[in-house]
C-alpha cells in the first residue's frame, strides 16, 4: 500500500503545478500563522506597556486627591485599566480584535457612556480584512485544492490514459481514492502543521488545536466533494475548472456578502445611539431634580446605603453617584435590546455557519480563537462586573464619609489577569 | 479596423451562445442591480437617521433647562457624520469607523457605533455594494468569460484559418480585447445607472460621478487586457485560466489583505488608552489644575490681575473660574490637536505605504480612488474627527466665556453653599440656543481630486503597462502564426 502511495506522491510531484501549489500553501499558512503571531505578539506588549503607565497616572491623581481625602475625588478622577488578552489561539483569527478595544479605561462614573468607546484605528487597514490563518484556510485553500483536483480524471481523459488506466488498475476506486487522499492529505498537512506548531509555540489546548485540524479535513473534504461532483459530468478540464472557480466566488465572496446583508437588515441595532443619548439625558437631569427624590429612587437600589446622612446643601458626591448610576439603569431595557441584537446577528450567523461552509469555518474558528463577537461581548460583560466591583469600592467612602487616604488607592479593585484579562 | 469589429462580432456572437458565459454575467449584472438598490437604499435610510439623531440632539441642547454653563460643558453635545451620496456607490470605511461623537469638556471621545464592530465576523466577508462588484468580482467574471478567447483558437488550429484569411495578429488581439470590452461594459452598465441616478435625484457631485465611472472603466480595460494577453501567451487555455485566476487571487484577495500588515508594522499607532494617559501627563506638565501651586496657573493669574490692574482675583470685573475654565480648556485642547495631528500622520504614512502597493495590484489602486471620490474614505473621517474638535473647543469656549461673564465669581464660589447664589448661577437657557449647531463641510471636489490623485495614476500606469504587454503579446502571436 505505502509502495502504490509513493508511487503515486512520485506521479504527482512530477507535474509541473503540485510542487508549486503545495510550496504556496506551507508558505502562505506559515507567513499567515507567523503574521498571526506577530500581531498576538504586539496585543500582549500593548497590554504589559499599560500597566506601568497606568500606575503613573493613578499615582498623579493620588498626590492631589489624598490631600484632603475626599473619597468623591478619588473616584472621580482616577481611571481603572481593564484589558482583554488574546486566546493562545488568536494568532491563527484575528477576528474584530483590529476594530474592538482590548485595552480600555473606566471610572466608577455611568458606565453607558463608557463601554462604548472605540479604539484608535485605522480603518482603511482593516477594510480588506486580516491576513491570518483563517483566511488562509477559508478563501486560499479551496483554490489550491481546485487546482489539484480539477483534471483529476479529465486530466488522464484528456492524454488519454484513462482507459489504460482503468484496465490496468486493480482497484479502480483504490486508485482514485489514493490520489485523493493524497492531494487531500498533503494541502491539509500544509495548512495544519504551520497551525501546530503555533498553537504548540502560543500555548494552545490540544484539545482546540484538534477540533481546527478536524475543522481543515471537513472543509477541505467538502471541497473535494464539490470537486468530485462536478468532474462526474464528464466535462473537460478548463470547464471544470472555470464550474468550480465559480462555485468557490459564489461560496466565499457573494453568499456570505448577501448573508451580511439579511442578517444585518433583519436585526437593526440603532438602540446603541438611542441608549446613548438617553443615557446622557437620565444621568444630567439629576442636576435637575429634587436631591431627596434622586436618592430615594437611589435606595431603591441599594437600601443598603439608606440609613446614612442625608445629602444637605448644593452638592454632595452621595448625591452626584447616585444618579450616575441611576442614569445607567434608566437605559437598562435598551441595552438589554441592544444587546439582544448583536446576539441575534451572532446567533443567525451561526445558523449560517452550518449552511455555508466558508461562514463555517470562520465562525468555528473565530469561536475557538475568541476573537469574535461573543468574545468581544464577553469582555464587555466582564468590564460591567468590574465596574459594579468599583462603585462597591467607593461607595463605602463616599456614603460613610470615611476620608480616603494615600493607601486607599492601593487598594482599589485590580483587574483579575487571569479572570477577567481574558 | 473592419477586420477587428469582424473578429469582435464573431466572438461576440460565440460568447452569446456560450451558456456558462451568459449565465456568469447575468449572475454579475443581477448581483450589481442589487448592489445598487440596497446600497441607496442602506445609505438613504443611514443618512436619515443619521440627521433625525442630529435634530435630537440639537434640539436638547437647546431645551436645557437653566443651568450652570459648566453643567452644560459636561452635559456636552452629540454630532453624527452625515453620509455623501456617493457613499452609497462605496460606502468605503463608513462602516469601520464610527458616525457619532459625544463633545464634552476637556475630554475627547471617540466616534462610536461603526456598523462593523456591531456585526458578526460576516462583516469581514465584505459588503456587497456596487464598488465591490466591480472591484472583486468583474475581473474574475471577465477571466471565465475571456481566458479562452485566444488560447481556444490556438488549441483548435483555427488561428491559422483566420490568418489564411487575412486576420493579422493585431486585429486578432484587437478584435478578442473590443469583444471582451463589451462584456466590460454590460457589466459597468448597472454601476453607470447607479452613478447617474446619485447624480441627478440624490444630488452627488457630477465631477466624482465622472470619475468614477471613468476609472472604473479604465480598471476593467486593463483586465481586458491582461486576460487577452494571458491568453494569447498561454499555449493551452488551461494554463491561461490557471495564471489568470492565480493573478486575480493574489491581486485582488491576497495582496490587499498583506499590505496592511506591512503598513501596520511600519507605522505603529499607539491605543487610546495610552494617548489619554500620555495627555494627562502632558497636561501636568505643562500647568496642573489641581495644584494650587502650579508655576503655570500662578503666572496665568499674575497675568489676570495685572491686565485688569487689580490685587485679588474676588475684585475681576469677570468671574475668575470661568477665566481659568477657558485657560484650561485651552491646554487641553492643544494637546488634543497635537496627539491626533500625529495620530493622522501614522495613519496617512500607513496609507501612502499600502497605496504603493497599488503598483503589485490595481485593485488597491481603485479602492483607494473610489473611495477618496465617494468622499467615504479615512480623510473624509479624519475631515468629521477634526471638525467635531474644533465645534467641541468652540462651544466648550462659549459657555465657558458664559461662565465668565454671566455668573459672578462670588456666587460661583458659593453655589453649594449658599441656594440663592445656587439659583443665581443658574442662567436663562436661551443662552443654550445660541450656541450654534454643528454643521459638516464634506470634501471639496478638489480635495476630493487631489486624494484620488495617486490612485487614478497607479491605474493609468496599469493601463499603459498592459499596452505594452498587447505589442509583446501581438509580436509572440505573429511568430507563432
Amino acid at each position: 500500500m505505502t509502495g502504490l502511495l509513493g508511487h503515486e506522491l512520485r506521479l504527482l510531484l512530477r507535474q509541473r503545478i503540485a510542487v508549486p501549489t503545495l510550496v504556496l500553501v506551507l508558505f502562505l499558512s506559515a507567513a499567515a500563522v507567523w503574521a498571526g503571531m506577530a500581531e498576538v505578539a504586539r496585543q500582549h506588549d500593548i497590554i504589559a506597556r499599560i500597566k506601568p503607565q497606568q500606575v503613573e497616572d493613578v499615582n498623579a491623581v493620588r498626590s492631589w486627591a489624598s490631600k484632603d481625602g475626599d473619597a468623591g475625588n478619588a473616584a472621580y478622577y482616577t481611571f481603572h485599566a481593564t484589558w482583554d488578552a488574546p486566546s493562545p489561539l488568536a494568532f491563527a483569527a484575528l477576528g474584530q480584535r483590529d476594530v474592538a478595544p482590548f485595552v480600555l479605561r473606566v471610572r466608577a462614573l455611568a458606565l453607558e457612556s463608557q463601554i462604548n468607546e472605540g479604539e484608535n484605528y485605522n480603518a482603511e487597514m482593516a477594510l480588506p480584512g486580516r491576513f491570518d490563518w483563517a483566511f488562509v484556510l477559508t478563501y486560499l485553500a479551496p483554490l489550491f485544492l481546485i487546482v489539484l483536483l480539477h483534471d483529476l480524471k479529465s486530466g488522464e481523459r484528456e492524454a488519454g490514459r484513462l482507459d489504460f488506466l482503468r484496465v490496468s488498475a486493480i482497484n479502480e476506486r483504490g486508485l482514485w481514492a489514493r490520489r485523493i487522499g493524497l492531494r487531500v492529505g498533503l494541502i491539509a498537512g500544509g495548512l495544519i502543521l504551520p497551525l501546530i506548531v503555533g498553537g504548540v509555540l502560543s500555548g494552545a489546548a490540544a484539545a482546540d488545536l484538534l477540533l481546527l485540524s478536524a475543522m481543515v479535513l471537513l472543509y477541505l473534504l467538502f471541497w473535494t466533494g464539490l470537486c468530485l461532483l462536478l468532474s462526474r459530468r464528464g466535462m473537460g478540464s478548463v470547464a471544470n475548472a472555470a464550474s468550480l472557480a465559480g462555485s468557490w466566488l459564489t461560496l466565499t465572496l457573494i453568499l456570505p456578502a448577501l448573508a451580511l446583508l439579511a442578517v444585518n437588515g433583519a436585526f437593526p441595532v440603532r438602540q446603541g445611539v438611542e441608549l446613548t443619548l438617553a443615557q446622557r439625558e437620565a444621568v444630567h437631569s439629576g442636576w435637575d431634580k429634587p436631591k431627596a427624590q434622586t436618592m430615594e429612587a437611589f435606595f431603591r437600589h441599594h437600601p443598603e446605603w439608606r440609613g446614612t446622612k442625608p445629602v444637605e446643601g448644593g452638592f454632595h458626591w452621595k448625591w452626584y453617584f447616585a444618579f450616575q448610576h441611576l442614569g445607567d439603569l434608566s437605559v437598562a431595557d435598551q441595552v438589554r435590546a441592544y444587546r439582544h441584537g448583536l446576539e441575534a446577528r451572532d446567533l443567525w450567523t451561526e445558523r449560517l455557519a452550518f449552511v455555508l461552509p466558508a461562514i463555517g469555518t470562520q465562525y468555528l474558528a473565530h469561536r475557538i480563537a475568541r476573537t469574535d463577537l461573543t468574545a468581544q461581548l464577553a469582555y464587555q460583560d466582564r468590564i460591567r462586573a468590574f465596574h459594579k466591583r468599583l462603585r462597591s469600592f467607593y461607595y463605602p467612602y463616599i456614603f460613610n464619609d470615611v476620608p480616603f487616604g494615600e493607601d486607599d488607592f492601593g487598594r482599589a479593585p485590580l483587574w483579575l489577569e487571569d479572570a477577567e484579562g481574558r | 479596423m473592419t477586420t477587428v469589429r469582424l473578429v469582435a462580432d464573431n466572438e461576440w456572437r460565440l460568447m452569446r451562445r456560450s451558456r456558462v458565459a451568459q449565465l456568469a454575467l447575468l449572475i454579475l449584472i443581477a448581483l450589481s442591480v442589487i448592489a445598487t438598490l440596497t446600497s441607496i437604499a442602506h445609505r438613504d435610510a443611514n443618512d436619515d437617521l443619521r440627521a433625525r439623531f442630529q435634530a435630537q440632539a440639537d434640539q436638547e441642547f437647546d431645551g436645557q433647562p437653566a443651568r450652570h454653563p459648566h453643567r452644560m460643558v459636561h452635559y456636552g453635545h452629540f454630532v453624527f457624520r452625515p453620509l455623501p451620496a456617493l457613499a452609497a456607490f462605496d460606502p468605503g470605511v463608513d462602516a469601520f469607523t464610527g458616525s457619532t461623537i459625544f463633545l464634552e469638556g476637556h475630554r475627547q471621545n471617540s466616534a462610536n457605533f461603526g456598523d462593523v464592530r456591531q456585526s458578526s465576523l460576516l462583516a469581514r466577508f465584505g459588503q456587497l455594494t456596487p464598488a465591490f462588484v466591480l472591484q472583486v468580482l468583474a475581473p474574475l467574471v471577465l477571466v471565465f468569460i475571456g481566458f479562452g478567447v485566444v488560447a481556444r483558437e490556438r488549441e483548435a488550429g483555427t488561428i491559422r484559418l483566420l490568418s489564411a484569411h487575412g486576420v493579422t495578429a493585431q486585429s486578432l488581439i484587437f478584435g478578442k480585447a473590443l469583444a471582451l470590452g463589451r462584456v466590460a461594459g454590460l457589466m459597468l452598465a448597472p454601476a453607470v445607472a447607479a452613478l447617474l441616478w446619485l447624480t441627478f435625484l440624490e444630488g452627488a457631485p457630477i465631477v466624482a460621478a465622472l470619475g468614477l465611472g471613468l476609472f472604473y472603466a479604465v480598471y476593467l480595460a486593463a483586465w481586458v487586457l491582461i486576460i487577452v494577453i494571458a491568453s494569447s501567451l498561454a499555449r493551452q487555455a488551461r494554463t491561461a485560466l490557471m495564471v489568470l485566476l492565480g493573478l486575480w487571487a493574489t491581486t485582488v484577495i491576497l495582496i490587499p489583505r498583506v499590505a496592511p500588515d506591512v503598513a501596520l508594522a511600519f507605522a505603529p499607532v499607539p491605543t487610546r488608552l495610552e494617548t489619554d494617559i500620555a495627555i494627562q501627563r502632558d497636561l501636568r506638565r505643562i500647568g496642573d489644575s489641581h495644584n494650587p501651586d502650579d508655576p503655570h496657573f500662578a503666572a496665568f493669574k499674575a497675568r489676570v490681575l495685572k491686565q485688569y490692574g487689580v490685587d485679588r482675583v474676588e475684585d475681576l470685573p469677570v468671574n475668575y473660574r470661568g477665566l481659568l475654565a477657558l485657560e484650561g480648556e485651552k491646554l487641553t485642547s492643544r494637546l488634543f490637536d497635537d496627539y491626533a495631528e500625529r495620530q493622522f500622520a501614522a495613519e496617512r504614512k500607513q496609507g501612502a505605504i499600502v497605496a504603493a502597493f497599488g503598483l503589485v495590484s490595481p485593485a488597491i489602486a481603485l479602492r483607494n480612488f473610489s473611495m477618496a471620490l465617494s468622499g467615504s474614505d479615512l480623510d473624509g473621517h479624519r475631515r468629521f474627527l477634526k471638525q467635531a474638535e474644533a465645534y467641541r473647543f468652540d462651544i466648550v469656549q462659549r459657555l465657558n466665556r458664559l461662565q465668565a461673564e454671566a455668573v459672578t465669581f462670588g456666587d460661583d464660589s458659593n453655589r453649594n453653599k449658599d441656594p440663592d447664589a445656587g439659583r443665581r448661577v443658574r442662567i436663562d437657557p436661551k443662552h443654550w440656543h445660541d450656541v450654534p449647531d454643528f454643521a459638516y463641510r464634506g470634501a471639496t471636489i478638489s480635495e476630493k481630486l487631489e486624494s484620488a490623485l495617486t490612485g487614478a495614476a497607479l491605474l493609468l500606469v496599469w493601463l499603459v503597462m498592459a499596452g505594452f504587454g498587447v505589442r509583446i503579446a501581438i509580436r509572440r502571436l505573429e511568430a507563432a502564426l
